[in-house]
């Protein structure tokens, strides 16, 4: 994605550009607040379209054109604009601060289909028996070190990574091989 | 062949979804998802293959009956506990964190309130709006005089609201800038008490009187400021939690043997 591009269409008007760029904005954003948010995802789209939407006008009156800035500035104002909305539901209590404060951790599961586990399952059973066995491995141990893996491989740490690495390749073009079916 | 960028990347991504990426970490990664977006596929591919084989051990795993060790392999392990935390009690040296740790030390100018962009889109800018605006644009290009110059025509010409709150924090923010805390907390005192139905105003103006507060050593009055800047449930929550649970320790309203105590229990 070229920020720069996406400031030319802008004040360009050019229809055909901010139609793709936002396209890309909008998945990349809803999928900011379905993880880091735990948004809904008709919330989490209301909310990326009004970020861009911000931007769009602050990149108009020549607020912000800087790619670093307008990428900050629309997860800033996606995540703003979905607390904002989420805390006209929600009753508030002015009066306390609690002695905990608990922030939830990412719902990376949120990203995930039904039809692309699927898909990817297929493909995992279509792993030569070796790749199995160490991807398998990798994952099963979230808490080693990659040379936790290399070491029970008997490889160096740099060959675990490219393995691991050509694996999730392999898996990666049977995945996009199979959902354009 | 991956760049070694790519590759620095794509360990990021494997700790992320294995958990263990700071929220800094996490979102400088956002960052680079959203430079490239195809980088959000690889992400998902590694969450999909976690899941898949996190539920194929769930199905594999049997129970596992455990050998019991040794008598003295108890004692030993209870007697090396005892002196590592004696050792840990003998070394143990307080590092008192400084309370400019927890505060803002410049506001960027991206927090300068401005025009709503969907309102003016909708209804046309109003003559409010476009002051607030070339205050902005004052600011960016260094002419601090010239934006609270603007920004105190607003309070003069359009004395009501979200016009007022948002020239009243601004002019905070220039002035806070500028190291004058006592007049950027006559400003943000405003903006805030202004703001009372704006959410997003009210959090910056009280978090800001906050940080204000604790530059002119007034922990008390930061405490409460920072107090109502969480409670707004905004952006600066968290920052704010952190903030808030500092004070109240250095004030001495948190008794942290108390707290040890609550956590052990």
């Amino acid at each position: 994605m070229n920020y720069s591009n996406f400031v030319t269409a802008v004040q360009n008007d050019d229809q055909k550009s901010l139609k793709e760029h936002y396209e890309v904005l909008t998945k990349v954003l809803c999928k900011f607040l379905l993880v880091r948010m735990d948004a809904a995802p008709e919330d989490a789209k209301d909310s990326a379209q009004n970020a861009i939407m911000f931007a769009v006008e602050k990149i108009k009156t020549d607020e912000l054109n800087h790619p670093d800035r307008i990428i900050n500035y629309l997860f800033a104002t996606a995540k703003h604009d979905y607390l904002k909305h989420q805390n006209k539901q929600k009753e508030v209590n002015y009066d306390q601060v609690p002695d905990s404060h608990s922030e939830e951790p990412d719902q990376l599961e949120n990203l995930l289909t039904e039809e692309r586990q699927s898909i990817l399952e297929r493909c995992f059973t279509e792993l030569k028996a070796k790749q199995k066995s160490f991807i398998s491995y990798w994952f099963d141990n979230p808490d080693s070190e990659a040379s936790v893996v290399a070491d029970h491989f008997g490889i160096s740490i740099n060959n675990a990574w490219t393995k691991k690495h050509r694996i999730i390749q392999v898996l990666n073009e049977c995945f996009k091989k199979n959902i354009n079916k | 062949m991956e760049s070694s960028r790519d590759q620095d990347i794509y360990k990021k991504i494997d700790a992320y979804v294995k958990g263990t990426l700071s929220n800094n970490e996490i979102d400088a990664l956002w960052v680079e998802f959203a430079k490239d977006p195809e980088l959000l596929d690889r992400l998902e591919l590694e969450v999909s293959l976690k899941k898949i084989l996190a539920e194929k051990i769930k199905t594999k795993k049997k129970p596992v009956t455990p050998k019991p060790l040794p008598t003295w392999i108890w004692h030993a392990s209870a007697a090396a506990t005892i002196l590592i935390v004696a050792m840990v009690q003998l070394f143990r040296i307080e590092t008192p964190t400084d309370l400019n740790e927890f505060i803002v030390n410049s506001i960027p100018t991206d927090q300068i309130e401005v025009a709503d962009g969907l309102r003016s889109q909708e209804f046309g800018i109003s003559s409010a709006d476009s002051l607030l605006n070339l205050g902005f644009a004052a600011i960016s290009s260094g002419d601090d005089e010239k934006a609270l110059e603007l920004f105190s025509k607003v309070i003069s010409s359009y004395d009501e609201e979200p016009y007022a709150s948002k020239a009243f924090l601004n002019r905070g923010i220039i002035h806070y800038n500028d190291g004058n805390y006592q007049a950027s907390i006559e400003n943000f005192e405003e903006a805030a008490s202004r703001a009372a139905d704006n959410r997003m105003i009210a959090e910056k103006a009280f978090w800001y009187l906050g940080n204000a507060y604790v530059n002119i050593g007034e922990f008390e009055k930061a405490l409460t400021a920072v107090g109502e800047a969480y409670n707004r449930d905004g952006i600066f929550r968290k920052s704010a939690f952190v903030l808030y649970r500092k004070l109240s320790y250095d004030l001495g309203k948190v008794d942290l043997e108390d707290e040890e105590g609550t956590s052990s229990n």
